[in-house]
């Protein structure tokens, strides 16, 4: 078992524990830096085997499997993880193309799915959006970036500064909340609003949505996806 | 090959006009013996009812014929009539004296009845000579007929017996080939349903509805179908093992190489770092485009992977795969996704789309727009990508489809495999490709149409 502690940039997901099951040991080591330098704490198991031993002991907020290992592969670790009552969320990595293992892992119970090579990036990206989602439930509180916004509370908080949010763009901000890195569709954003307004317009949904780009002042990126809604990101520092 | 009606009816017809010959000619012969016995009988009669006239007046032998006789005698039911009676002397008592008797043949009838074959004046004649006993000695009676008109009987009869015989003949070789054409409808019918079969199409016939003689070729098909939707499953086993076996390591490497170029010491061989990146994902590109060509191709994309697939969710999902690439190109994507839905295989169907976009992501220059659209047309479902990029000129349109094109002057990374796999799963599901240019002349719409879905 390996062990690597994130170093480097303090972030508020040091605490946060990743179980990575993968016995390619060039990707495997990829990953564990990779995660370690986006500041997650990163176990390594080669095997099915040992992720089970290492889950018997340890609490883990993420799981990522990959589908092919030796003896006992990644879905039905998957499968046995769900039958113990874990509930933690499962990235299902795979470098074998078959519609059947996508289709079996998500009725399995697994929380997302990426092909093989992928970018660390977006590794990463997909593993803060997985934990966020899956501490949303428990705590209400969503933390993205300098954002922090209290579901339970209806709060707000900018570098820890509240920002006034009027109704309607409360409810736009906590439609996209709980959807986080998802694209949250112009008509379920209507649907969200229309217990507040008799005439609603789609135009109405584009004033609420500007309004609450302005307050959120780049702390995080409001995304307009033409035909399709909008999606709430972290607001990125794009290298260039 | 001759055919098998061709083949069954040259076997045929020698055979039966044989058949029919011989069968023509006994039936000859027996018509020959009758129509001959018939004017023998009638013969006979004439020279028994002569017999009838001879009497004997003062010791001497005469023939005393009534008028009525007379006439009978000379021109009988038979035809012209010749006659002759001579005493027991050798007398002449009427009829023509060289009339040639048939006295000493075999005798053939009743009644010391003779008959023969002869020849008197040029003509031939069926001659009856009978002997019948008187008080001075026994006198002879002979009658003689020409046999043409026997013979003319005989002639109509034996050539309506061969003209019945050839339509005979006719009809029997009709009734063949109508036979053997009902006969081989079943076999027709199994052509026509192997005719419309596609390659992915590897189910087996149905061994019982077809007669037991095709039944063994039936059987000998299906298996060859099996062979085949093995050598198809072990073709696409291949190809999903070679995408394993190939991406672990590229992943591997493509990771490796993300942490070096953020290493501490990195910036010194930077350059580097990022031409060996770009040479990895370029590997990675082309392995994945080929094995993505692979599955595409009609003999490995499996039958039972085709399902009914709702193109709206796999649009928004496409487009949102591909957001934050469009983003960092400064480009616009967006979708406009209606309610449609095709029976086809997922998979195949987002590598088609993913390549659609891709293209387009990579040909529309910063600021540019591309629109992901779905919907149905006519009946018809579709997918389309539309952008307002330079557009292909028409000349360049049917060549971008090719396998390894790349149109010149195209930068970036590209192997020239992504529209042709896109014409590839088109073709997998019966679609139509087509390219044109886009709203009012711009730019290029790349539009798969899809059939009138049946279900």
């Amino acid at each position: 078992m390996q062990h690597c502690a994130g170093a480097g940039e303090a972030s508020n997901h040091s605490l946060m524990r990743i179980l990575l099951v993968e016995d390619d040991e060039l990707v495997a080591d990829a990953i564990v830096r990779g995660l370690s330098r986006a500041s997650f704490t990163v176990d390594h198991a080669p095997s099915a085997e040992q992720a089970q031993v290492a889950l018997a002991v340890e609490h883990f907020d993420l799981a990522v499997v990959d589908i092919g290992l030796p003896r006992a592969d990644g879905l039905s670790l998957l499968a046995a993880l769900r039958k113990d009552g874990k509930a933690m969320p499962v990235l299902i990595l795979t470098a074998r193309y078959a519609l059947a293992d996508k289709i079996r892992a998500f009725d399995l119970g697994a929380d997302d799915f990426l092909m093989k090579p992928f970018e660390q990036a977006e590794l990463a990206a997909r593993c803060r959006a997985l934990i966020r989602r899956a501490s949303l439930a428990p705590s209400g509180m969503v933390r993205l970036g300098r954002l922090s916004i209290d579901l339970l509370g209806h709060q707000l908080q900018i570098d820890s500064q509240s920002v006034e949010l009027t109704r309607r763009e409360w409810l736009v901000l906590e439609s996209l909340a709980h959807n986080l890195g998802r694209i949250v569709t112009k008509e379920r954003l209507m649907q969200a609003l229309s217990g507040w307004e008799q005439d609603l317009t789609p135009n109405a949904v584009e004033t609420h949505i500007s309004r609450l780009r302005s307050k959120l002042d780049g702390a995080a990126v409001i995304r307009a996806v033409r035909g399709l809604g909008y999606r709430l990101d972290e607001a990125e520092v794009l290298p260039r | 090959m001759m055919s098998v009606r061709r083949r069954l009816l040259i076997l045929l017809l020698p055979a039966l006009a044989i058949l029919m010959l011989v069968g023509g000619f006994a039936d000859y012969l027996i018509a020959v013996a009758t129509t001959r016995n018939a004017y023998d009988q009638a013969l006979a009669s004439t020279a028994v009812a002569a017999a009838a006239y001879l009497r004997l007046e003062n010791g001497e032998l005469r023939f005393t014929p009534s008028a009525r006789a007379v006439a009978a005698l000379r021109a009988d039911s038979a035809g012209a009539t010749l006659y002759s009676i001579i005493g027991p002397k050798g007398e002449l008592l009427a009829g023509a004296a060289q009339l040639p008797t048939a006295a000493g043949a075999a005798r053939t009838g009743v009644n010391n009845l003779t008959f023969r074959d002869a020849e008197f004046q040029g003509r031939e004649l069926r001659v009856a000579t009978l002997l019948t006993p008187t008080d001075v000695g026994p006198a002879k009676i002979t009658v003689a007929t020409t046999v043409e008109t026997r013979a003319r009987a005989q002639r109509v009869m034996l050539l309506g017996k061969l003209l019945v015989d050839f339509a005979e003949l006719d009809i029997t070789l009709l009734l063949v080939w109508i036979g053997v054409y009902y006969g081989l409808r079943p076999l027709r019918a199994l052509q026509e349903q192997v005719g419309a079969r596609s390659p992915r199409e590897l189910q087996r016939f149905n061994e019982t509805q077809v007669p037991g003689e095709v039944r063994p070729l039936v059987t000998a098909f299906n298996r060859l179908l099996e062979l085949l939707h093995d050598a198809a499953l072990s073709q696409h086993r291949f190809v999903a093992d070679a995408a394993h076996q190939m991406r672990t390591p590229v992943a591997g490497l493509l990771a490796q190489l993300e942490l070096l170029l953020q290493a501490p010491g990195a910036a010194a061989v930077k350059a580097e770092l990022l031409t060996v990146n770009r040479g990895i994902q370029h590997l990675a590109h082309s392995a994945n485009q080929l094995l993505a060509l692979a599955r595409a191709e009609p003999f490995s994309a499996l039958p039972e992977n085709f399902q009914s697939i709702p193109l709206q969710p796999l649009v928004e999902q496409a487009v949102e795969r591909n957001i934050d690439r469009a983003e960092k190109g400064g480009l616009d994507l967006g979708a406009e996704a209606a309610a449609a839905s095709v029976i086809g295989d997922a998979w195949l169907l987002d590598d088609l789309l993913g390549n659609l976009i891709d293209n387009a992501l990579k040909y529309t220059p910063s600021r540019g727009h591309v629109t992901v659209r779905c919907g149905v047309l006519d009946g018809c479902p579709f997918l389309e990508v539309e952008d307002d990029g330079p557009g292909i000129p028409e000349s360049e349109r049917l060549r971008v489809r090719e396998r390894f094109y790349r149109r010149p002057g195209s930068a970036g990374m590209g192997c020239g495999l992504g529209l042709a796999i896109v014409e590839e799963i088109s073709r997998v599901h019966k679609a139509a490709f087509t390219i044109e240019s886009g709203a009012n002349g711009r730019g290029t719409r790349m539009k798969v149409l899809f059939r009138r879905q049946t279900t």
